[in-house]
């Protein structure tokens, strides 16, 4: 595929008002709605398109930073962990090939049917509930599977993505005058087991 | 809605309140053209956000005019006036009518319920016209009544139907972005809900009502995972609108999603805090 930097018309480095500010420019000179008496209106909507898919592409790979629990499951199926497990059971097997493929709720279903909740059961659970809006329930369960093996660097490293996310939206927070009173070691100590987990699930 | 997606003035800059301003006023006298005197009661602050993240993700061309408000009258007020703000005055009737319906039926509330037949006519036309919004509010008030008749304990699923609801109002029309504003609308909407029954729990625990904190077992750290859960929910719904491509009035709309909807939380624990000493 084309360099989706080239088709806004922005270096690699341009922050993200300047992505968006390239997006605007040109999606309001090849937008359907200005284009309607235009002869040419189907190279301008095949254009549009391109850079929609452009946009879309440059926000999904820097959505990273925001700690999105999406990002989680990604560096998750990117790993070794999968293959190595070849006895997973039929309904496992499903509940990750739906996960995979963004179908949570499906996979939610799947999980409910299953009886025996081990530690898996607990980490597939905060992935598909995460992807399905339900935050408080993905945090629950993430912390489920981590206290049922503590030692497992895959279920540490989600509930280190899940709490990311809050953390990266308090951050944000005190740029507009929003601090909270917490105990803010726990919250550090987290991030820093974090950044190790991440070098883990890497190798 | 309930009046919690507010500014924090105090970081805010005088051009970007006064552009607040200009969309609460805006929206008020849309409401007072569109669904007279009664519309015009039903404005609220959760509307006015929405007035204005739409405005700025589609760049509606907006005019000025300048009003004298009856409300303040030493001073003209600069109005907006565009069509996202005549679609959100029309949702805020939709919610409005069925929260007075509402609120008759668990409080018995006769004022409400006056109220809500002095609007059943703009309702009823307006219904009309968004049948897919309507479809969303009506289905959010009978889910929510069996959640509270069964006595739901998982947040998730209770206020994940103030969520589903509150998409398909930021939904404006079907196009490359309603998946990413039914999503914003999704986690506010949980958001909203999750406030207000913190809000609440003294007055819902002494009226023996539901609330979906009380039916979690009560202890000491009750508090922190309320706030834990309301800040991991503004953290999904902030994502996912920092990749809308907003320019115009980004910081307006940053100070009330990162600051301004804490407002009323900091205000409760504060109180709380005082009345411990």
């Amino acid at each position: 595929m084309t360099d989706p930097y080239r088709i806004l018309g922005v270096q690699r480095t341009a922050d993200d008002a300047e992505i968006k500010t390239a997006y605007r420019k040109l999606s309001r000179i090849y937008h359907p709605d200005s284009n309607v008496n235009n002869p040419n209106a189907d190279i301008a909507e095949k254009k549009f398109k391109e850079i929609q898919e452009a946009y879309n592409q440059i926000i999904k790979e820097r959505e990273g930073g925001t700690g999105s629990a999406q990002d989680g499951y990604r560096s998750w199926t990117g790993g070794s962990f999968y293959k190595e497990q070849t006895q997973e059971t039929d309904e496992i097997r499903a509940c990750i090939t739906y996960i995979q493929n963004g179908y949570y709720k499906e996979a939610l279903n799947v999980l409910a049917g299953i009886s025996n909740k081990d530690a898996k059961w607990y980490y597939l659970s905060a992935i598909a509930n995460s992807g399905a809006g339900n935050t408080a329930t993905a945090l629950e369960h993430a912390r489920r599977a981590v206290s049922m093996e503590p030692d497992n660097f895959q279920y540490r490293s989600l509930l280190g993505q899940l709490e990311r996310g809050g953390n990266w939206y308090q951050k944000q927070g005190t740029g507009y005058g929003q601090t909270f009173q917490t105990g803010g070691g726990w919250c550090c100590e987290m991030l820093a087991l974090n950044v190790l987990c991440n070098c883990c699930c890497r190798i | 809605m309930f009046g919690y997606v507010v500014t924090n003035k105090e970081e805010l800059k005088i051009k970007e309140w006064n552009r607040y301003q200009s969309f609460y006023c805006g929206l008020c006298r849309t409401l007072r053209t569109r669904h007279g005197i009664k519309g015009q009661m039903t404005l609220n602050y959760d509307m006015v956000f929405l007035a204005i993240l739409l405005s700025a993700l589609y760049e509606s061309q907006t005019e000025t005019k300048s009003y004298l408000c009856p409300l303040h009258p030493t001073k003209k007020q600069r109005v907006f006036q565009n069509e996202i703000l005549e679609y959100v005055a029309d949702m805020d009737i939709l919610l409005a009518y069925h929260n007075l319906r509402d609120g008759w039926q668990d409080e018995k509330n006769v004022a409400k319920l006056l109220s809500a037949q002095i609007l059943k006519s703009d309702y009823q036309k307006t219904a009309l016209m968004y049948p897919r919004q309507s479809k969303a509010v009506t289905e959010y008030m009978e889910d929510l009544n069996k959640c509270q008749n069964r006595l739901e304990s998982n947040v998730d699923v209770v206020a994940g139907l103030t969520g589903t609801m509150m998409a398909e109002l930021f939904v404006f029309r079907e196009d490359e972005w309603s998946d990413r504003l039914r999503w914003v609308g999704f986690f506010l909407g949980k958001f909203i809900y999750l406030m207000d029954a913190f809000d609440d729990m003294e007055q819902d625990q002494k009226k023996k009502q539901f609330n979906v904190w009380l039916n979690l077992k009560q202890s000491e750290e009750l508090n922190a995972m309320i706030q834990e859960t309301l800040i991991q929910t503004m953290a999904e719904c902030a994502k996912i609108f920092e990749e809308l491509p907003i320019i115009l009035d980004i910081e307006l709309l940053r100070n009330i999603i990162y600051a301004g909807v804490w407002t009323k939380y900091h205000r409760k624990v504060q109180s709380e805090h005082d009345r411990s000493l």
